[in-house]
C-alpha cells in the first residue's frame, strides 16, 4: 500500500501570468483546460480490464500502454492526452507550458501537487530528473528515444523550467511528453529507493493511489485523498488481468467488469444482440497492418511482379473475411487523424485484376511460387488465405507460413524473407510510423529493405517541421514513395471496440485506449 | 521400507535433472529472443548488448546450464527480466493457487469417482451401474476447456451463481472457495468418469480373487468384505494413476487459469513463454517438474505402504 502521508508548502506562483504567455498549441489546449470530462465523485468501485500484467512503475522502464494505463493515473505530465474522438492535449501538472523557440519549452507547474510518502510539492527539479533520467545512458531506460534530442532541463525557480532541445522536435507534443516518457516521479523518493523501482511505485502524485497488484490477477487504484484537482470519479479502480478477449467478454455478460476491449468478431454479435445496460463504441486504431515484401530477395527483384501482387489484393475482401467488416481499408501507415493522413492510396483497396494480369505479363514471371510469413492470428489466417486466393487468380501460388509471437518479431532480420503480413503499433505522431522504414532500419525493424535518400531527409525534415500543413504534405509524400517501391500493401488500421455498463462514462483516447483518471460515473 | 524410499527419492532427483536438462534445452532452441521482446522495437544494440549480458545469454549454452544448476542450489532462480523481481518468489507467490485448485479438482472427483466406482462394482450390469458407465464415458471425452466454457456461459454468465474471472480477494476464504469451484469442476469432471471407471473394474478383479472368497466363506458381512479388503486393494491402480496424473492436471490447469485468468502456474508458464522469458520460464518448469516428481513418488509410496509386495520389489 502506498503512504497517503503529504505535506509540502504552497507557492504562490503567478499562474494567471502564465497562461497569459501559452503559445497557439497551448492555447488550443487551454481552451479544453477546463478539466476532465465526466469527473463526478460519485465514489464506488470501476471494474475494468487489462489485456496484459503489469510490468514496471517506474516510467523509464515503462512496457507500453498496459504500465502506461496506470502510470496516467497515478503520476502527473507537463500534458495529457485530451479524452476525445480528436487528438489533443491538455494542460496536467503544467500551469503553463509554451513553445519559446524551436528548441526550448518553458513550463510552469502548478502549485497544489504533492507526493505521497511525504515527499513534498512537486517542483521543477523533479521534472528536470525525471526528463534527465531517461535519457542518461548509465540508467539503460528503454524509453530513451522516446525523449528524441533532448539536451536538458533548466530549472529557473522552484516551479518553473526550461526544457531544452538539441534541435526541433514536433512528436514532443503528440509522444513524449503526454505519453511515457512525460511522467513526472518524485526525485527525492526515487534517489532514495536507489535510482530506479520496479513494480512497486515509491511516492505518486495524480487523483489515484497504487493501492495494490496481485500477480496476474489484478491492480487495485485507490483514490488520493489528497489531490487536489477535480475529484476523481470513483473510490476505487479494479483492473483485472485477463489475457483473452473472449473471457473478457464473458466477464462483462457476467457483470464482473465495466469495461473491456471487445474482439472484432464480436462486434457484429454484440449489435445484432445488445448487452442490456451496456453500450458497444467502435474508435479507429492506430495500428497499421500491411504486406510487405523483401527488395533484397531476388525472387521479388522484378518491380513489375511486386506491383502486380499490389493490384491483385483485395483489401475489401480481407476487411469482411478477417475482420468481420468492423475495420476500414487503410491507405498508408499513417491513420486518419493524424498529420500525414493520406485521403488515398496510389494502387486502391479493392483488387484490379485487369491491371495485376497485364502487370504480371509485362513482368514475364512464369511459375512464381513465393511464402508469406503471418503471426499465428485468425484474423491474420483468414486475410492470407484471401490474399492467397488473390494472388492465385493471377498465377502465383502463394504458401502461407504461420509463426509464433517470438518468432515471429524475429523475421526481420532473415535475409530470404518473401512475404510478410505485418502488423505494428503505433503512436500518435507520424514520426514514429516512418521511423521504422528509413535505411537504417533495413534488416531490424525495415523488412522490406526500402532503401530511399528522399524518404530519409523528409523524415528528419518532417520531425522539426512546425508549418503542420508542410508537415503533413511531407508524410503523404514518404507513403507514396513507400507504395511506389512496390513493397507494400496496405491492409488496414483495423478497429478498437469497447463495451461499458450504461452507469459509466468512459473516457478514452481517440483511438480507444483508456485514460482512468478522466473515467466518470455516467 | 526406507530402502525403498531411498531408492524412489534418488530416481525422483535423477529424473528431475533429467527434465530441466532437456526443457532448457528446448527452450533456448525454439526461435525468439526474450532481448527484442522486452526492449521492443526502440533497442538500441548497446542496450541488446547489456541485457543479453545481464541474463547471461552472452555466454554458450552448456555454461548457462551449469550456471542455472549451480544457482539453484543456492536457491536462486535469477530474475524475471521484465519486472527485476526475484523468479523464485514469482513462481512461489503463483504454486498455490495451481495446487490448490488441482488438489481440490482431485479430492472432489476422487471422492465421488470412488464412491461411483463402489457402487457400480456392487451392484454390477443394475440399471444404475449402466447409467454410471454412460455417465462415466461421457465426461472422459469431454475436455477441460469445454467444461470451462460451458460452465462459464451457464453459471457465471446466465444464471450468475459463480464468478467468472480471478481467484477471489486474497485472505477471504469464503470468495477465494466460491471462485474455485467452476474451475475446479472443469479439472475434475472428466477425472470422476475415469476414476469410477478404474475402481469398478479394480472392484470386480478383486471381489473375484480367493482372500475374498475366502471371507465370504468364513460368513462376514458383504459391507465389511467390500470395503475393508476388496476397495483397499482396489484403490492402489486409482492411486499410481492420480499420481502420474498430475502432469495431466497441470496441463489441464493451464487451460483452465486462461479461461478463468485465474493466477497459476500454468498461465505464468504461458505468458513466460511467449515473451521468451527465460529465468521464469525455467523456474516455472523446474517447480512444475518437481511437483510431478513429487506426487508420482508420493504415489509409489503409498502403493507400496498399501501393497507389502511393491516393497518386496515382487
Amino acid at each position: 500500500m502506498t503512504s497517503q502521508n503529504i505535506t509540502w508548502s504552497r507557492v504562490g506562483l503567478p499562474r494567471r501570468a502564465f497562461l497569459k504567455g501559452a503559445t497557439a498549441l497551448g492555447l488550443a489546449s487551454v481552451a479544453g483546460l477546463s478539466l476532465p470530462r465526466g469527473a463526478r465523485a460519485e465514489g464506488g468501485t470501476l471494474k475494468t480490464r487489462t489485456y496484459a500484467d503489469i510490468r514496471s512503475m517506474d516510467p523509464a522502464f515503462s512496457q507500453g500502454v498496459v504500465d502506461e494505463e496506470i502510470h496516467a493515473a497515478i503520476y502527473n505530465k507537463l500534458i495529457q492526452y485530451k479524452p476525445g474522438r480528436e487528438w489533443g492535449w491538455q494542460l496536467d501538472a503544467a500551469a503553463m507550458v509554451e513553445q519559446a523557440d524551436d528548441t526550448h519549452i518553458n513550463f510552469a507547474l502548478r502549485d497544489d501537487i504533492g507526493f505521497t510518502g511525504g515527499f513534498g510539492a512537486m517542483t521543477a527539479e523533479d521534472v528536470k530528473f525525471s526528463f534527465e533520467r531517461i535519457i542518461d545512458d548509465a540508467l539503460e531506460s528503454t524509453n530513451k528515444p522516446d525523449w528524441g534530442p533532448l539536451d536538458h532541463v533548466e530549472v529557473t525557480g522552484e516551479r518553473t523550467g526550461t526544457i531544452v532541445l538539441k534541435n526541433a522536435f514536433q512528436p514532443l507534443w503528440n509522444i513524449t511528453l503526454p505519453y511515457i516518457a512525460g511522467n513526472i516521479v518524485s526525485k527525492a523518493a526515487f534517489e532514495q529507493a536507489g535510482g530506479k523501482i520496479d513494480t512497486q511505485p515509491v511516492a505518486t502524485s495524480g487523483p489515484y493511489l497504487h493501492a495494490g497488484w496481485e500477480p496476474k490477477q489484478k491492480t487495485t487504484l485507490k483514490r488520493n485523498p489528497d489531490w487536489k484537482g477535480e475529484a476523481p470519479a470513483y473510490d476505487e479502480i479494479q483492473i483485472f488481468h485477463i489475457d483473452d478477449e473472449k473471457a473478457a467478454e464473458i466477464a462483462f455478460e457476467a457483470g464482473e467488469i465495466d469495461f473491456t476491449r471487445v474482439s472484432l468478431d464480436s462486434v457484429e454479435r454484440l449489435k445484432s444482440a445488445p448487452i442490456e445496460g451496456a453500450t458497444l463504441d467502435e474508435y479507429p486504431s492506430l495500428y497499421y497492418a500491411w504486406v510487405g515484401m523483401n527488395l533484397d530477395n531476388p525472387k521479388l527483384a522484378n518491380i513489375k511482379l511486386r506491383q502486380a501482387i499490389q493490384y491483385a489484393i483485395d483489401v475489401p475482401s480481407i476487411m469482411a473475411g478477417a475482420y468481420f467488416g468492423a475495420a476500414e481499408p487503410s491507405t498508408g501507415i499513417i491513420a486518419p487523424g493524424l498529420a500525414g493522413h493520406r485521403e488515398a492510396s496510389m494502387t486502391g483497396a479493392a483488387a484490379d485484376l485487369e491491371k495485376a494480369q497485364a502487370l504480371m505479363a509485362e513482368s514475364g514471371e512464369t511459375n512464381v511460387s513465393l511464402t508469406m510469413d503471418i503471426l499465428n492470428k485468425s484474423a491474420n489466417v483468414t486475410a492470407a488465405q484471401i490474399i492467397q486466393a488473390n494472388l492465385a487468380a493471377i498465377g502465383i501460388t502463394l504458401e502461407i507460413k504461420l509463426n509464433e509471437g517470438a518468432t515471429f518479431w524475429e523475421l526481420g532480420s532473415n535475409e530470404g524473407l518473401e512475404l510478410v503480413l505485418n502488423r505494428f503499433s503505433m503512436t500518435p505522431d507520424p514520426y514514429y510510423a516512418t521511423s521504422w522504414f528509413i535505411a537504417e532500419q533495413a534488416g531490424i525493424w525495415n523488412w522490406e529493405r526500402f532503401r530511399n535518400e528522399e524518404f530519409d531527409q523528409l523524415h528528419i525534415a518532417a520531425q522539426s517541421e512546425a508549418d503542420q500543413a508542410k508537415r503533413a504534405e511531407m508524410y503523404v509524400r514518404m507513403q507514396n514513395l513507400m507504395e511506389e517501391s512496390g513493397a507494400y500493401k496496405f491492409i488496414t488500421h483495423e478497429s478498437t471496440p469497447v463495451i461499458y455498463r450504461n452507469t459509466v462514462a468512459p473516457a478514452l483516447r481517440p483511438d480507444g485506449l483508456p485514460l482512468y483518471r478522466y473515467f466518470g460515473a455516467a | 521400507m526406507l530402502t525403498y524410499i531411498l531408492r524412489r527419492l534418488g530416481l525422483a532427483a535423477l529424473i528431475t535433472i533429467l527434465a530441466v536438462t532437456l526443457l532448457f534445452l528446448i527452450i533456448h532452441m525454439i526461435p525468439g529472443d526474450p532481448v527484442s521482446t522486452m526492449l521492443g522495437p526502440k533497442a538500441s544494440p548497446e542496450l541488446r548488448a547489456a541485457l543479453e549480458a545481464r541474463m547471461g545469454l552472452d555466454k554458450p549454452l552448456p555454461v548457462q546450464i551449469g550456471l542455472f544448476f549451480a544457482n539453484m542450489l543456492r536457491g536462486d532462480l535469477g530474475m524475471d527480466v521484465f519486472t527485476n523481481r526475484p523468479v523464485t518468489t514469482i513462481v512461489l507467490g503463483q504454486i498455490p493457487y495451481t495446487l490448490v485448485l488441482i488438489l481440490s479438482s482431485i479430492l472432489w472427483s476422487a471422492v465421488l469417482g470412488i464412491a461411483l466406482g463402489c457402487y457400480s462394482a456392487v451392484n454390477r450390469n443394475s440399471l444404475g451401474d449402466r447409467l454410471a458407465g454412460v455417465l462415466s464415458v461421457s465426461v472422459i471425452a469431454v475436455p477441460a476447456f469445454v467444461v470451462s466454457l460451458y460452465s462459464l456461459l451457464i453459471f457465471a454468465v446466465k444464471l450468475q451463481w459463480f464468478p467468472a474471472i480471478g481467484a477471489g480477494e486474497p485472505g477471504a476464504w469464503g470468495d477465494q472457495f466460491h471462485h474455485l469451484i467452476l474451475p475446479s469442476l472443469a479439472i475434475g469432471l472428466s477425472w470422476v468418469g475415469y476414476i469410477a471407471r478404474l475402481v469398478r473394474a479394480s472392484m470386480l478383479e478383486v471381489m473375484g480373487e480367493g482372500h475374498v472368497r475366502t471371507a465370504r466363506a468364513f460368513g462376514l458381512p458383504e459391507r465389511w468384505i467390500t470395503y475393508r479388503y476388496a476397495l483397499r486393494l482396489a484403490i492402489l491402480p486409482t492411486v499410481t494413476v492420480i499420481g502420474v496424473g498430475m502432469g495431466f492436471l497441470l496441463s489441464a490447469a493451464v487451460f483452465t487459469e486462461i479461461v478463468f485468468s485465474r493466477p497459476g502456474l500454468g498461465k505464468l508458464v504461458i505468458d513466460s513463454i511467449t515473451t521468451r522469458n527465460y529465468p521464469v520460464v525455467m523456474g516455472s518448469v523446474l517447480f512444475s517438474t518437481l511437483i510431478f516428481v513429487a506426487s508420482t513418488t508420493l504415489a509409489d509410496i503409498i502403493n507400496a505402504i498399501l501393497d507389502p509386495r511393491i516393497r518386496a520389489g515382487k
